[in-house]
């Protein structure tokens, strides 16, 4: 006997509404109907009326755990549609808050993994030890989540020998920890029972449903931005891409443990041979026309933002593709054939950040009921004719209250 | 890798002793570090009335109003309830005329009453 | 005067009201328990140190609003948090406190009140189903349906674990089971097995972690008691607390040697095995993840039954030696 079950949008699995409507026969699901845009902000539109500058702060907030992987990514395509070098030492400080970023992102992943399986107390220790890391990030950046350390030609703020030493100190720590935590986590027989098995992505489909991230190298594909196309200063620094063979859960707990170690050892190459110079190099107003695309290793996997310029101060369009997306037909792949018991893992194992990925939505009229599927130059152009009345510039919005 | 039944028990039992990690916010306060980007402050002698803040702004927070015919002489309004405290004006300011403390514990029942003036 | 006696033992001590007060405790404990291993807090500021609590949130609940779903039988649906908190408390009164003769029979300890202990603790667990068939909503029917199956899997290992000591002891009345071991302490350690089976199999009946499939927060929402709210939601909780400490008592007096001394040596005896106890099913639900039902049913059926079978092999084997 066949009945559906909403998953969401509202539900306590899950962090941020989405809808995924599970037929199931008894405990086991036979099929998934995913549903996206409750969480879409209009960043895009927005985008398009501020200057580039001031976009800086607003791909940020696109989200708050892989903010900076938003701002990086944006940054460096400028950069290039600028044709500017950035200072050395600002790509060096670069590297090293996105590297402190995917730390912070797998212990919470860490946590939140442990919630959805039950196991409270793992998502509590794994927190608590994220501190040190927000400690770290408050130190050099000012703020623990939206950094805000990027502008064009490199970074705002420098690192003295006084933070260097705090944050080498918290790497002993940080490394101690991690590694308990593997222990805790690929022993623990009630947890491994939960994860061992569970969310099964074969290599071949994992390539073939485009999956990034530690999704995919869970898998046993090695592929990473950072080897793959570098950026920033990932040519020069030593390190390995981590890959699992099992492609279900529990190879993704172990690729994301051995990420965490690996950043590690990124953060001490990069803090021992930083060189001296300026932070940044003075960047133009105006960027001349032109269009780029801009790849980067966030924690879920590849971010993909496309920017095109006009000749004015301003962006003509900017696309962001985050990796939850694309990793969304690989869940519903994994989804087929498991119990109900494991919706909330298999999810919690991409590592879904829905607000990075609302960047799409289906026109349903709320009047008639009826759905189209629009052409992107007819959407624009209803768009602009919705919004050519609208005053946008705060001083002169009528505010509610 | 084995499997080892309650491996968790002694880091648990042993945290029964030690004191808990919360703070205890607001009875216990954490000291934030030097740089920690709080509240945005004006001088206004030093400014020159270029008005590259008021373009930069993200958030469309700061008001530079000319408060004298003849002299240079301006004042900022800042609207702290629109503010997001990303200190790009104490950058783009080419006469330093910004500077950020560390103050964030700025709440207000009424969203008007978050406005500070610089004369 | 004669009739003024019971009436008192069912509403003061150790009735409705020691239980109403002592619950409440027992809940504060395990949540500080709970929270210090995890290296928190726990309730702090109702009380001193968050005593009052579990109180607190009891209050809240009575006075939020209760809704009834529009398909469910409005008369089932209000008449069962009632139904259950009865029963807990009923079983509750077989516990061997203090106002016991114990050679005297009366209407609380009688030759098989062993069994009957047993059977009203296991009537919640119907309760549950029937809570959850009743509120019409997809996902308290899949939690209803997982409580049955749970039971399928605790219910045997828990009867066998309690039938050892009633073996060594040559009776299946708890006062009189208690008054055997107070006399020969040694013997405890027999049931050693049989003490470790009855507590994994409480906290399956209590539905704590690592056992809290069938209201697994973030699969089925709430389980049975999705579309509880307000008074009902209060009783369930209260229902849970009270048969923590009926679940730790009963424990407490066929495995650890039951609550000799009268009236106020007895309370003591009695708060401080059951407070034993709270701490180790707080330890075993800071320790352990949830596993899923089909693992559970394995684990109950490959190890906890024959482990309860060894252990009542071990007690007949005793029992033929001392002969």
């Amino acid at each position: 006997m066949e009945f559906k079950v909403p998953i969401g949008p509202q539900h306590p699995a899950l962090h941020e509404p989405i809808s995924l409507r599970m037929t199931l026969e008894g405990e086991v699901i036979k099929d998934a109907d995913l549903r996206l845009g409750y969480n879409h902000r209009g960043m895009e539109k927005l985008m398009e009326e501020k200057t580039y500058i001031q976009n800086l702060y607003l791909t940020e907030r696109i989200c708050g755990i892989c903010s900076f992987s938003h701002q990086t990514c944006y940054t460096q395509g400028v950069e290039k549609l600028m044709a500017l070098e950035p200072a050395r030492r600002g790509l060096f400080i670069r590297t090293l808050v996105c590297e402190l970023e995917r730390v912070h992102s797998h212990l919470l992943w860490l946590g939140v993994a442990g919630q959805e399986a039950g196991f409270e107390s793992f998502f509590m220790y794994t927190w608590r030890d994220r501190e040190v890391v927000m400690d770290i990030l408050e130190i050099i950046s000012g703020n623990r989540v939206h950094y805000s350390m990027n502008t064009f030609g490199g970074v705002r703020r420098d690192i003295d020998e006084l933070q260097k030493k705090k944050i080498l100190d918290s790497l002993d720590l940080l490394k101690k920890r991690t590694e308990y935590y593997f222990g805790i986590g690929s022993t623990e027989p009630s947890f491994v029972g939960r994860i061992a098995g569970v969310g099964k992505l074969s290599r071949e489909k994992a390539i073939a449903l485009c999956a990034v991230g530690p999704t995919l190298r869970a898998s046993g594909v090695p592929m990473d931005v950072r080897k793959d196309d570098p950026y920033a200063v990932y040519s020069e620094i030593p390190f390995s891409v981590c890959t699992a063979d099992s492609g279900d859960v529990l190879g993704r707990v172990v690729v994301r443990v051995k990420e965490l170690l690996e950043s590690y050892k990124i953060i001490e190459y990069l803090l021992l041979n930083m060189p001296e110079g300026p932070i940044k190099v003075k960047s133009p107003r105006k960027v001349k026309d032109a269009e780029v695309v801009s790849r980067y290793e966030a924690p879920r996997g590849e971010n993909l933002h496309y920017i095109k310029s006009n000749g004015t101060d301003k962006p003509e369009r900017l696309k962001v593709r985050a990796p939850t997306l694309a990793n969304y037909p690989a869940t519903i792949e994994m989804l087929k054939n498991g119990y109900i018991a494991d919706i909330p893992l298999i999810f919690a194992a991409i590592d879904p950040c829905i607000c990075c990925a609302e960047r799409l939505v289906e026109l349903a009229d709320s009047r008639s009921g009826e759905r189209k599927v629009l052409r992107f130059s007819q959407l624009r152009r209803m768009a602009t004719e919705r919004s050519a009345n609208v005053k946008t510039r705060k001083k002169e919005a009528l505010w509610p209250f | 890798m084995s499997i080892r039944v309650a491996a968790f028990l002694p880091e648990m039992l042993r945290h029964l002793f030690k004191k808990p990690a919360t703070v205890r916010y607001p009875f216990e306060k954490l000291t934030v570090p030097k740089d920690f980007r709080g509240t945005i402050v004006f001088h206004p002698p030093k400014c020159i009335g270029c008005m590259i803040c008021v373009n930069d702004c993200p958030a469309e927070a700061i008001d530079i109003i000319r408060i004298s015919e003849t002299e240079k002489k301006f004042k900022m309004i800042l609207h702290n309830d629109r503010c997001i405290h990303c200190a790009q004006c104490v950058d783009s300011c080419p006469t330093k005329t910004y500077t950020i403390n560390t103050e964030f514990e700025t709440t207000a029942f009424d969203r008007h009453k978050l406005k500070i003036e610089y004369k | 005067m004669a009739v003024l006696k019971p009436i008192l033992y069912i509403l003061v001590y150790p009735g409705f009201l020691f239980l109403l007060i002592y619950s409440t405790l027992c809940e504060w404990i395990d949540r500080k328990l709970y929270a210090r291993m995890q290296n928190r807090c726990g309730p702090l500021h109702t009380g001193q140190s968050g005593i009052l609590q579990p109180v607190a949130d009891l209050i809240k609940l009575l006075a939020k609003e209760d809704i009834v779903p529009e398909e469910a039988d409005k008369g089932m649906f209000s008449a069962l948090p009632v139904f259950a908190l009865a029963i807990v408390c009923t079983s509750a009164l077989y516990l061997p406190l203090w106002h016991y003769a114990p050679a005297l029979k009366s209407f609380n300890s009688f030759p098989g009140d062993l069994i009957v202990v047993a059977y009203l603790l296991s009537l919640p667990t119907l309760i549950f189903f029937l809570a959850g068939w009743h509120s019409t909503n997809l996902f308290s029917t899949i939690g209803g349906v997982r409580v049955l199956t749970m039971t399928f899997g605790y219910e045997v290992p828990l009867f066998l674990a309690l039938l050892s000591p009633a073996i060594l002891a040559d009776s299946w009345r708890i006062a009189e089971i208690a008054r055997f071991f107070q006399g020969r302490p040694l013997l405890l350690l027999a049931n050693v097995i049989g003490f470790f089976i009855a507590l994994i199999a409480l906290q399956a009946k209590l539905e704590r972690v690592p056992f809290d499939i069938p209201h697994a927060e973030t699969e089925i929402v709430g389980g049975p008691l999705t579309e509880y709210s307000g008074r009902k939601l209060a009783f369930f909780r209260l229902l849970t607390d009270i048969e923590l400490v009926v679940g730790s008592g009963l424990i407490a007096a066929v495995f650890l040697g039951g609550f000799p001394g009268g009236l106020f040596w007895g309370l003591f005896w009695f708060v401080l095995k059951t407070i034993f106890v709270i701490f180790l099913l707080a330890a075993m639900r800071a320790t352990f993840s949830r596993i899923r039902i089909d693992q559970m049913i394995n684990l109950s059926w490959r190890y906890l039954a024959p482990l309860g079978v060894l252990q009542i092999l071990i007690v007949i084997v005793l029992k033929g030696m001392s002969k």
